[in-house]
């Protein structure tokens, strides 16, 4: 451990800069408080050295993870919006139904990314994540999951199927069939 | 609001001048006397070194313990004071 008495300011000033401590000027009067940051911030480095491997790598996994869940992901997400939007005109014809759907895909493609990110809490992850996608694709990933998708697909679909069932029963004009 | 005391509605309220360092709020007679043996003798002094750390009151939070001895609430409400009338005046 080098002692920082011997340091000049604009030194103890870039190791700071290093440690990633925001700090203003070291003057007479700053300096006692920054070299103690350093001692604070040299000391923490020391103990956290053991495992930042293993943290690592747990965040390219998580990295992989995330990319393979993109594409089902926001399918998922692109699937209940065209439901939601076209319910006023479910009069008109399925391929109006259809083309509003691949027309939304590419406008919720990104939001669906967006999706991610905050369910993974990892934006940064997202940038790098496109490099890993080609040579991680065929494996399997083990997403840590607390529902799994295809129940998640499943309570979709139900919803779906109900929510068409209900505007299907609301078109007949016997209303009292939605009742019971 | 939160719960402000009067003397920190009272500092906050106008340009601090000339006030003396127990003007401020959280620095009592004992901290106000260890402030003024380090060469603090006037509010604005204070209000200098919380400048020069650039209005981060966490790092001054720090400092003032470090300096006076002062436990975290009184440091606290001496940061935020100064973080208040500097978002007022300066």
């Amino acid at each position: 451990m080098s002692s920082f008495s011997n340091m000049s300011a604009e030194e103890i000033s870039s190791l700071l800069d290093e440690h990633g401590i925001k700090h203003g000027p070291v003057v007479d009067s700053t300096r006692n408080l920054y070299e103690k940051k350093l001692k604070e911030a040299m000391a923490k480095r020391k103990q956290a050295k053991p495992s930042p491997d293993k943290t690592f790598y747990r965040e390219e996994e998580e990295e992989v993870t995330y990319v393979y869940r993109t594409p089902t992901k926001s399918e998922n997400f692109m699937e209940s919006r065209p439901y939601m939007r076209s319910k006023p005109e479910w009069t008109a014809e399925e391929l109006e139904h259809s083309a509003s759907y691949s027309g939304y895909s590419r406008s919720s493609e990104y939001r669906g990314r967006d999706y991610d990110e905050l369910s993974h809490k990892m934006p940064v992850g997202a940038k790098t994540a496109p490099i890993r996608s080609g040579q991680d694709a065929p494996k399997a990933p083990k997403s840590p999951r607390l529902i799994p998708l295809w129940v998640q697909f499943l309570c979709f679909l139900a919803v779906a199927v109900f929510l068409y069932f209900v505007f299907s029963s609301m078109e007949s004009s016997e209303p009292l069939k939605v009742i019971e | 609001m939160s719960t402000t005391s009067q003397k920190h509605r009272d500092f906050v309220g106008e340009p601090m001048g000339d006030k003396p360092v127990i003007a401020l709020s959280g620095i009592g007679e004992t901290l106000g006397k260890k402030l003024e043996e380090q060469g603090f003798d006037k509010a604005f002094v204070v209000l200098g070194q919380f400048l020069l750390l650039k209005k981060d009151t966490e790092m001054f939070t720090d400092w003032l313990k470090d300096a006076t001895g002062a436990n975290s609430r009184q440091a606290g409400s001496c940061a935020q004071c100064l973080k208040e009338w500097c978002d007022a005046f300066l």
